[in-house]
């Protein structure tokens, strides 16, 4: 008994030791930023390269002494949640990150799968959220303080038909797609909608579809083949783009490749080789080439990290810097989290023609910007080069 | 003078404890965040401060004086204080039917967790995927641990559980992407949801059974290959109905899952789980873990009672999929795959198979361990699969395996010398 006083009374002394030392009531000057990102689970390289880019961000806003706001500095502190890539563990952490840390604004979750019900807690909370990378569009719909950072599929799905029809006068194209998932079956949906309205019904001779994780496509190929298409469209993530494309030159496949932002990936070209190069895709931005902004973010964190964002990154860039110029915008903070976050989402509703590293940015009333997308081509280099832009 | 102390706290009843917690989260209500500010922190610690302990080490020692003076002082001794009347009381109680004291503790712990879980959304949220994950792992131990198979099919349970409770609301509850528009209020909800879940839990036996009819001619390795064949089927098959939102997912299902209705169905589910465990049928079901041929020699029906128990499982991880869809209000096939798998796995082997207690208390130190461990980031997937590694190194069957669960003895009086008499 003796001793369990004598601890409990070194811990009471020790407490109040530390207490005196750093009397901090919660800093009510300090911008805190959360990011929900899936450091660990099926997608880490995103949540890496997530992660990344935010503290390159976070550099840059220590530099200049942190955010300025009605003509007062505030420093940033990010937060960094890590949601397993389930969609549990982002509800989980989107409610802590906005009952427990005091959070003015969310940058993530990125899948949609955890962005859905974690924009379902952000807008209960009435705490605006920014998701770099969900294309669902569930995600924004009817929640007014949920953002996103990317164009959307139905947008994207008509910008590649229109510039094979610009660009080569095709008349018949292939699609191939993985079935079983979210992102690939929209874009194709999409794609193929916007090719029949261009050039007829039955423009789109084979509209074939696997499941994720199959490995040979030879079946799907041989039919597309025979099917005398001029263009096959391949809305799949770097590890099948390479196999679908090799596999179709095996096959003797003669005609062209393009592709949607999902091809955005250095690994594309790692794993592709020189079968990829002199094909087209639609993404956010293009690395090679890139000019301003654009090419001193891709070099900083070429440099810093050893490798070449990907789109991932460079959204979450440009979420991070609407942000700040949402925040700055709403011409000086309350103090009082509720108010200013509510202020925050209305600066952001009202962003006009910012100038991103993915291109420029407007938000209308719905949360999804007008953006243009870029079409890329990949180059004898294996580097992905601008070809042209296309605006809504 | 310590061994009276532990004394004393071994006098208290199951009641006297309860009242203690009571009185902790009554002191964290009034003071603790007066306390917080005192100790030099902005704000009270969640989770009983781990995830600031790892954030700021210096605070550690204020800390663990905050957890003292609001959790274990007012605990301790309002439970040592109490212990003469709560142990004449639960001695009367005892003399009742175990229900009218069972439903009198679990109000309590209702209480307890309304107050705790009502002072931080935080903590709501986390106590209530902490409920639905012990439905889950009770389910499976059914069927893994008091049945001896090794079933890989729970995340398709819950898949199918899930998407049929919502598909249910959806129709009756929004006017939703089926057409009719509301049937019912969103008023009715309370009253129907329960039905709805019983429904999904039924259906998802129903599938069960069509699985459990052609796999159980097999055993061991292969009854996990067809059941996991199962998952995948679910999987997919959802995958391509696009009238239920395919690879998309389903939304905006209305918010059932309180913490009332979670709390409820997992007292259920314990309740249920724990008489249908100890009936003939569970015994039997020990019976054909230990030896089916033997149990077959014994006139026990092994094939009923093995697809009794299967769909029995399937019942109740159908029931926590249509809760989680509730809460989540978004469900998506990728959710119910392998990762899902794994955790519901980890949850029931660390507890413990065959057991109540192992169950609940598996599932809850997973979960709990999973926020707790939260500002580790990476190194959170190094440290619980190691804490799994020991515990199957030093405990092979699991923390709290075999053992059994009794109502009665749990909530007895403690007074030693009076009332020993024989129990439960």
């Amino acid at each position: 008994m003796k001793r369990i006083f004598i601890i409990l009374s070194l811990i009471l002394v020790s407490a109040a030791a530390v207490s005196l030392n750093s009397c901090k009531a919660r800093d009510k000057n300090v911008i805190r930023i959360g990011l929900n990102a899936p450091i660990t689970g099926d997608i880490p390289k995103v949540g890496e390269g997530a992660k990344f880019a935010a503290q390159l961000w976070l550099e840059d806003i220590k530099k200049a002494g942190g955010i300025e706001v009605g003509g007062k500095k505030y420093p940033v502190e990010l937060i960094i949640e890590d949601n397993e890539t389930k969609a549990e563990s982002a509800v989980k952490a989107s409610t802590k990150l906005i009952t427990q840390d005091d959070v003015m604004i969310i940058i993530g979750p990125f899948a949609s799968k955890q962005a859905v019900p974690a924009g379902g807690v952000a807008n209960n909370y009435k705490t605006p959220m920014v998701a770099p990378w969900s294309t669902n569009p569930d995600t924004t719909k009817n929640r007014p303080y949920v953002f996103r950072a990317c164009f959307l599929d139905p947008f994207q799905g008509p910008v590649v038909a229109n510039f094979i029809k610009d660009e080569f006068k095709f008349k018949k194209a292939a699609v191939l797609f993985d079935v079983a998932s979210d992102y690939p079956k929209g874009l194709a949906e999409f794609f193929k909608l916007a090719w029949e309205k261009n050039n007829g019904p039955g423009s789109v001779v084979a509209y074939e579809s696997f499941t994720t994780n199959d490995k040979d496509f030879s079946s799907q190929l041989t039919k597309i083949i025979k099917s005398g298409a001029q263009i096959l469209f391949v809305p799949q993530y770097y590890n099948e783009v390479a196999l679908i494309v090799k596999q179709a030159k095996e096959l003797g496949w003669k005609g062209t490749i393009a592709g949607s932002d999902s091809w955005g990936s250095a690994e594309t070209v790692k794993l592709c080789g020189s079968d990829c190069f002199g094909k087209f895709f639609s993404t956010h931005y293009a690395a090679a080439g890139a000019k301003g902004d654009t090419k001193e973010f891709i070099e900083r964190y070429n440099k810093k990290y050893g490798y070449v964002p990907d789109d991932v990154s460079a959204l979450t860039w440009d979420s991070l810097n609407i942000t700040k110029k949402a925040i700055e915008s709403t011409g000086g903070l309350t103090g009082d989290i509720k108010k200013d976050r509510t202020a925050v989402r209305d600066a952001l509703a009202k962003i006009k023609k910012f100038k991103g590293i993915t291109g420029e940015m407007t938000y209308t009333d719905s949360g999804d910007p007008q953006k243009c997308a870029v079409i890329v081509k990949i180059n004898n280099k294996g580097e992905f080069e601008f070809y042209k832009s296309v605006c809504p | 003078m310590m061994s009276r102390f532990s004394m004393l706290c071994g006098e208290v009843p199951a009641l006297g404890w309860l009242l203690g917690i009571l009185a902790s989260v009554t002191a964290e209500y009034v003071i603790g965040e007066d306390l917080s500010n005192i100790l030099g922190m902005d704000k009270a610690p969640v989770l009983f401060g781990v995830l600031m302990a790892f954030k700021e080490p210096l605070m550690i020692p204020n800390l663990l004086a905050y957890a003292f003076i609001i959790y274990v002082f007012p605990a301790v001794s309002t439970g040592i204080l109490t212990r003469v009347p709560a142990n004449r009381l639960a001695g009367r109680l005892d003399h009742l039917p175990v229900i009218i004291s069972g439903l009198l503790h679990i109000s309590f712990l209702y209480l307890i967790i309304h107050f705790w879980a009502g002072m931080n959304d935080y903590h709501l949220i986390v106590i209530k995927i902490t409920m639905i994950s012990v439905i889950l792992t009770l389910s499976m131990n059914v069927i893994n641990g008091y049945m001896g198979e090794f079933s890989c099919s729970h995340p398709g349970f819950m898949a199918i559980g899930a998407y049929t409770t919502s598909v249910m609301t959806l129709v009756l509850f929004t006017k939703s992407r089926f057409g009719a528009g509301p049937i019912l209020p969103e008023a009715a909800g309370p009253f129907v949801f329960p039905i709805v879940l019983v429904i999904g839990g039924l259906l998802t036996s129903l599938a069960a059974l069509i699985v459990a009819i052609p796999s159980f001619r097999t055993r061991g390795d292969y009854l996990a290959i067809i059941s996991l064949a199962f998952t995948f089927m679910i999987k997919s098959i959802i995958e391509n109905m696009e009238i239920i939102g395919g690879a998309r997912g389903l939304g905006d299902q209305p918010d059932f899952s309180g913490l009332t209705a979670v709390f409820a169905w997992t007292v259920l589910c314990i309740w249920v789980v724990n008489n249908f465990v100890t009936s003939v049928p569970g015994k039997a079901m020990n019976a054909v873990r230990d030896n089916e041929s033997a149990a077959d020699a014994m006139t026990v029906n092994t094939r009923k009672t093995k697809i009794t128990a299967f769909m029995f499982g399937a019942f109740w991880a159908g029931v926590a999929g249509g809760l989680l869809a509730h809460m989540l209000r978004y469900i998506n096939p990728g959710t119910f795959g392998l990762q899902k798998l794994a955790e519901i796995f980890a949850m029931v082997y660390f507890g413990g198979l065959n057991s109540i207690y192992g169950s609940i208390v598996g599932a809850a130190s997973i979960s709990l361990l999973g926020e707790a461990l939260r500002p580790l980031e990476l190194y959170k997937w190094i440290v619980i699969p190691l804490l799994l590694i020991i515990v199957m190194i030093k405990r092979p069957t699991g923390l709290m395996a075999f053992m059994e669960f009794n109502m009665k003895k749990l909530l007895r009086p403690r007074d030693r010398g009076k009332e020993e008499g024989p129990v439960g």
